[in-house]
């Protein structure tokens, strides 16, 4: 945005303002911290742009060595070969606020009882408040005979690994549906980052299929690892009965452990033993875990659910880190039971940043998190459920005239054209 | 929705049209500033407005209806993708984007037609 862009639009948005807005006027505090965020995914850049505007004595610092920022709620559309690898692809550089010192290294050690951070090259960054924001590893190696390089041959399709691999996910799908067969689908059994996209590949794949009159050719079988396809209630009865209708078969209690790309098996552990799949495609969802530099620290859940994996230690309503009080979780490596998704950090980044202008105004810190977390769930091309829901798993829409469970051309007109502006406003800070 | 303030609203459409924003708000302005000069001149040529508006009217009916069935293309989805009053009542009001924009044309066009001849042709009194 150029000064004379920002003018019109400071005058614009001021004009808009005084026509009534409800916008609530964000708290500043003139504290001289430092702060140091790591990581500059969706999370490490909103946090960059809120802190910037509502700490301004701050020194904020912002390690990460990429250079390019991925708008991965995209990834899905690029699946369907419907947008390019360069629709979701940004520059960081262009997010990063005046005044915010950009590290261009990877955080490689975590010392939370020094308070400092080092970095690949072996700098050393002390701060007063960490934000780690770190984002999180696709490990596709834990299942045997896996590799990022299989994407795209052989049957073989993944669109979490990036834009690259979504455009070669979606030529899978096209020979898939071309030549017939097997295709299996599913999520491992980790903790994930938007949970609703194995379920949007699948629909989409059945929808592909059924335009291109080819649908009686291809079989397709969902393979959920736990006893539902959805964590929450009502989403995974619209689901199943979504998928009983669509001819899409769902085995349960099924997680991907192997894969023999040459023969085109997927071995699968169940409660019953290994089973073994041929197929013809696979969309694999690799496992997810904390990056290396998060797990060797004293950072992650020390027991639990999420000790696991590594997923740091965190306070679900405040995300702040229980056993190092100035050191808060956000985006995919916060351990909270939901909120791997853009939508998450969108809640998230505001609560956590006005608790701690709050704090170091000398206020009360009061902000919490709800657990608020949104799949705009692709059921086919051009429709969409747009579901939202909190911790507990209650439906909560944002717009009261969508129903969340209905399949509707509104929900993918917001997937397909609001999503990458507001996530870009939120990298800003803005919305 | 209490968080979407036109303020918020104001950088969603930012980021997601750019400098398009600009362009657009700017033709909406032309346009509007265009209608109330036309219809001064009407008045002041003391020529009923009646013909310009109902011209303007059948425009905008005619335009939003041709791109009703464009606006789902737009998204890259097909007309069949409309599948309840929700989806409908969306696609209408975009559509009535380029619809009253194609009526403010039309009644411009119309209008001035109509102020011209009565320069002609004055209306005797």
């Amino acid at each position: 945005m150029n000064r004379r862009e920002l003018l019109l639009g400071a005058g614009a948005a001021g004009a808009l303002s005084a026509l009534g807005a409800s916008s609530t006027r964000a708290q500043v505090s003139s504290a001289r911290a430092r702060i140091v965020i790591a990581g500059a995914g969706a999370a490490g850049l909103s946090l960059a742009s809120r802190l910037s505007r509502q700490m301004e004595n701050a020194t904020i610092t912002i390690i990460d060595a990429k250079r390019a920022h991925h708008f991965q709620p995209g990834y899905t559309l690029i699946g369907a070969g419907l947008w390019q690898p360069s629709d979701v692809t940004f520059r960081n550089a262009d997010f990063i606020p005046s005044g915010v010192e950009w590290i261009e290294e990877s955080v490689t050690e975590f010392d939370p009882d020094a308070n400092r951070v080092a970095t690949a090259s072996g700098r050393v960054v002390d701060y007063d408040f960490l934000f780690a924001a770190t984002g999180l590893v696709l490990d596709y190696r834990r299942i045997d005979g896996m590799d990022e390089s299989l994407i795209g041959k052989d049957g073989i399709a993944s669109i979490y690994a990036g834009p690259d691999a979504a455009a070669a996910s979606f030529r899978e799908i096209e020979s898939f549906v071309d030549k017939g067969g097997v295709g299996l689908f599913g999520r491992p059994s980790s903790e994930m980052k938007c949970a609703g996209a194995p379920l949007k590949i699948t629909f989409i794949a059945d929808d592909r299929a059924r335009r291109k009159g080819r649908r009686g050719n291809v079989e397709l079988i969902y393979n959920a690892h736990a006893g539902t396809v959805f964590a929450v209630p009502p989403v995974n009865d619209k689901v199943r009965e979504m998928f009983a209708a669509r001819d899409v078969a769902v085995n349960y209690n099924h997680v991907l452990t192997a894969i023999d790309p040459g023969a085109k098996k997927a071995t699968y552990r169940t409660e019953s033993g290994d089973v073994t799949l041929d197929y013809d495609f696979i969309h694999v969802v690799p496992p997810m875990r904390a990056p290396d530099a998060i797990i060797n620290s004293p950072l992650p859940w020390q027991e639990g659910a999420l000790a696991a994996d590594g997923w740091i230690e965190a306070d679900k309503t405040t995300l702040r880190h229980p056993r190092f009080a100035n050191v808060f979780a956000v985006g995919d490596v916060a351990g909270v039971p939901r909120g791997k998704t853009a939508a998450s950090v969108k809640w998230q980044v505001p609560v956590v940043v006005d608790n701690l202008v709050a704090e170091t105004a000398g206020r009360e810190p009061t902000a919490t998190y709800n657990g608020y977390t949104s799949c705009p769930m692709v059921t086919a091309y051009g429709k969409a459920m747009l579901i939202e829901f909190d911790y507990d798993g209650t439906l909560i829409p944002s717009f009261p005239f969508i129903d969340p469970l209905g399949e509707r051309w509104i929900s993918w007109l917001i997937e397909e054209k609001g999503l990458k502006g507001a996530y870009r406003a939120m990298l800003r800070g803005r919305a | 929705m209490a968080d979407f303030d036109p303020v918020t609203l104001y950088f969603i459409l930012y980021e997601s049209l750019g400098a398009w924003l600009f362009a657009l708000a700017g033709a909406a302005f032309l346009l509007l500033v265009g209608v109330i000069v036309t219809a001064l001149r009407l008045r002041r040529a003391d020529r009923p407005a009646r013909k310009p508006v109902m011209a303007a009217i059948a425009a905008t009916v005619l335009a939003t209806a041709v791109f009703f069935f464009m606006v789902p293309g737009w998204t890259l989805a097909g007309i069949d993708a409309l599948s309840g009053a929700v989806d409908i009542l969306f696609a209408t009001l975009l559509a009535l984007v380029p619809g009253i924009a194609a009526g403010a044309i039309v009644f411009m066009l119309a209008a001035g037609r109509c102020a011209a001849r009565s320069v002609r042709h004055p209306v005797a009194t």
